[in-house]
């Protein structure tokens, strides 16, 4: 469980999110305006952006955690692959993953390969394990991203815009694992894209006016008219 | 194939090298103790090779270590300031006639290092301030202190004698000529602590060549990393600089012929960097040799003159559309 009181955050002094307390005990996708704080909101519960107030994660607070066991608590599956150095290949890559319990100064163990074995056989990657990270699709990349956070086998998984860059088929794809993720780890989805967020069906918070609140039958869209500020009534099929 | 091609050229260079120079050797006369040739293969030619060997690998792990450690492929201690540094360091100590040593350091050798720690923490510093393009700004920081330094090593050079300013000037062109088995000796040492800590961190490293948020959300403390091989690498490039002088280009563009050579992730490349620096190294150094006239080229001038072009390259092909 997820525990937040009183957070408030700011970058270059502009302030972000203001007095947020909520808990988050379950699945939970995260929509919102562009710019209103949701990546944000990603950041600080990996410990990437300082705050005031308290976040606690199964009631430890965030400050006791050290990056391993941290790192070992929460996955991140970012929207765009940032990478420096692309001769990497995707094994390679996914076995990054396990760095948080590789024995430190040694080398990875055969524990730590098997699983990523298996990982990239779940993702049905196997036939990509040895090709450099640089010549990879968008989805195919997306899918790798994702296969290094189960190498990871953290309890919680974000996934921040996993369909931004994707086109229908493999946005599908990508939801159908998430969905299947959720099964077994607390999957935390922030996105813009609403089939997505219907799909994967977990409540929704809403992040507006530096607040997080959670909103019911956020799907409706009368509900969408008036949070988005404009109007859904056309697409009144899809969103009925 | 081009692979075995250039290892082997190097190594045949290699080999070579010692017997290259402005005397001919009399190969018959090399076992006997007391000839010329003996003195001349044993005293000069041999550890010079081995310390050009040695500064290469020391040159391009540094290179490949700023570059990975930054994200960005100009960053270098040539780039960063780190080796103008040094040679303030050093001009300093030559224009104060500080030839003693201290606990055993020559205070050239001494001022050089501190010129380049000095250097990297001043850089740290300054860092903190940046906030936009972090490592596009951090260059331009390394840019405009390397001008500050060449600025104040001209005061050095206005108030120094002639015969100062004579050592001086030698010395920023970069030499490779030493004598005895000193030099090659400290800088095994430096090299064996500068490998030696990247071999240690290289799983860290791997991360870090991914994105720096990327290492720190597997659980890499980043700024620690950084830190400690930035520190090791300073030290290491300025004791060099300190006795060979500022030899450029070689750690910006053989990690780069490297990974051409061989496109692994870094963690694979670590020990073929600093083989092929080495060797890299000898074979510039074997080329001031072959092309003297009254006296040998230095170094320096022989490198920046094969990785002037390339610079000029990357950054060309660095901004194309």
């Amino acid at each position: 469980m997820i525990s937040l009181e009183k957070v408030s955050c700011a970058y270059k002094e502009k302030s972000i999110l203001e007095n947020i307390s909520l808990q988050i005990e379950s699945h939970i996708s995260i929509l919102g305006e562009n710019g209103a704080g949701k990546s944000t909101f990603a950041k600080l519960l990996c410990h990437l952006q300082a705050y005031k107030g308290e976040i606690h994660i199964d009631g430890k607070n965030l400050e006791q955690f050290s990056l391993l066991d941290l790192a070992k608590t929460i996955a991140y599956v970012p929207a765009k692959l940032e990478i420096y150095d692309t001769s990497i290949s995707v094994e390679e890559f996914v076995l990054l993953g396990r760095f948080a319990y590789k024995e430190r100064f040694f080398a990875y163990s055969k524990e730590d390969r098997k699983k990523v074995q298996e990982v990239l056989e779940r993702l049905h990657l196997e036939h990509l394990s040895g090709v450099s990270m640089g010549t990879l699709s968008s989805g195919q990349t997306q899918l790798v991203l994702i296969a290094q956070a189960l190498a990871q086998e953290s309890k919680i998984i974000i996934f921040d815009e996993p369909t931004a860059n994707l086109d229908p088929k493999n946005s599908k794809i990508i939801g159908m694992y998430i969905k299947q993720l959720q099964e077994k780890y607390q999957i935390i989805l922030i996105t813009h894209d609403l089939h997505l967020a219907r799909f994967i069906n977990a409540p929704v918070l809403f992040v507006q006016d530096k607040g997080i609140r959670l909103e019911e039958d956020f799907f409706k869209s009368t509900k969408l008219s008036e949070l988005y500020g404009v109007d859904f009534e056309d697409l009144a099929v899809v969103y009925a | 194939m081009l692979r075995t091609l250039v290892w082997l050229a190097f190594v045949l260079i290699f080999l070579l090298s010692p017997f290259i120079g402005a005397v001919n050797l009399d190969i018959t006369k090399i076992v006997q103790g007391d000839s010329l040739s003996h003195t001349l293969f044993f005293e000069l030619r041999l550890p010079r090779v081995l310390f050009a060997f040695l500064a290469g690998a020391i040159l391009a792990l540094s290179g490949m270590l700023f570059q990975t450690l930054f994200r960005n492929p100009l960053m270098t201690p040539y780039t960063l300031g780190i080796s103008s540094g040094a040679v303030l360091g050093a001009g300093i100590a030559i224009k104060l006639g500080l030839a003693t040593l201290f606990f055993g350091v020559a205070s050239v050798s001494l001022f050089g290092f501190l010129g380049a720690f000095l250097t990297v923490l001043l850089l740290i510093y300054l860092s903190q301030f940046l906030h936009t393009a972090y490592n596009s700004s951090l260059l331009l920081l390394g840019i405009a202190l390397s001008l500050f330094y060449t600025s104040a090593l001209m005061i050095v050079f206005y108030l120094g004698s002639s015969i100062q300013n004579d050592m001086l000037i030698r010395f920023t062109m970069g030499s490779l000529s030493i004598i005895g088995w000193e030099h090659p000796i400290l800088l095994g040492g430096v090299l064996f602590v500068l490998l030696g800590s990247i071999l240690l961190y290289k799983y860290e490293l791997q991360l870090m060549s991914i994105s720096d948020t990327s290492a720190q959300l597997k659980g890499v403390n980043t700024k620690n990393t950084t830190l400690l091989l930035l520190l090791v690498s300073s030290l290491a490039i300025g004791v060099l600089v300190s006795i060979s002088g500022p030899i450029g280009f070689v750690g910006l563009i053989v990690p780069h012929m490297v990974l051409k050579l061989y496109p692994v992730t870094i963690e694979k490349r670590i020990l073929i960097t600093a083989l092929f620096g080495g060797f890299f190294l000898v074979f510039c150094d074997t080329l001031t040799r072959v092309l003297q006239t009254q006296s040998e080229l230095p170094i320096g001038i022989v490198t920046a003159l094969v990785g002037g072009p390339f610079f000029i390259y990357l950054i060309v092909k660095g901004s194309e559309k």
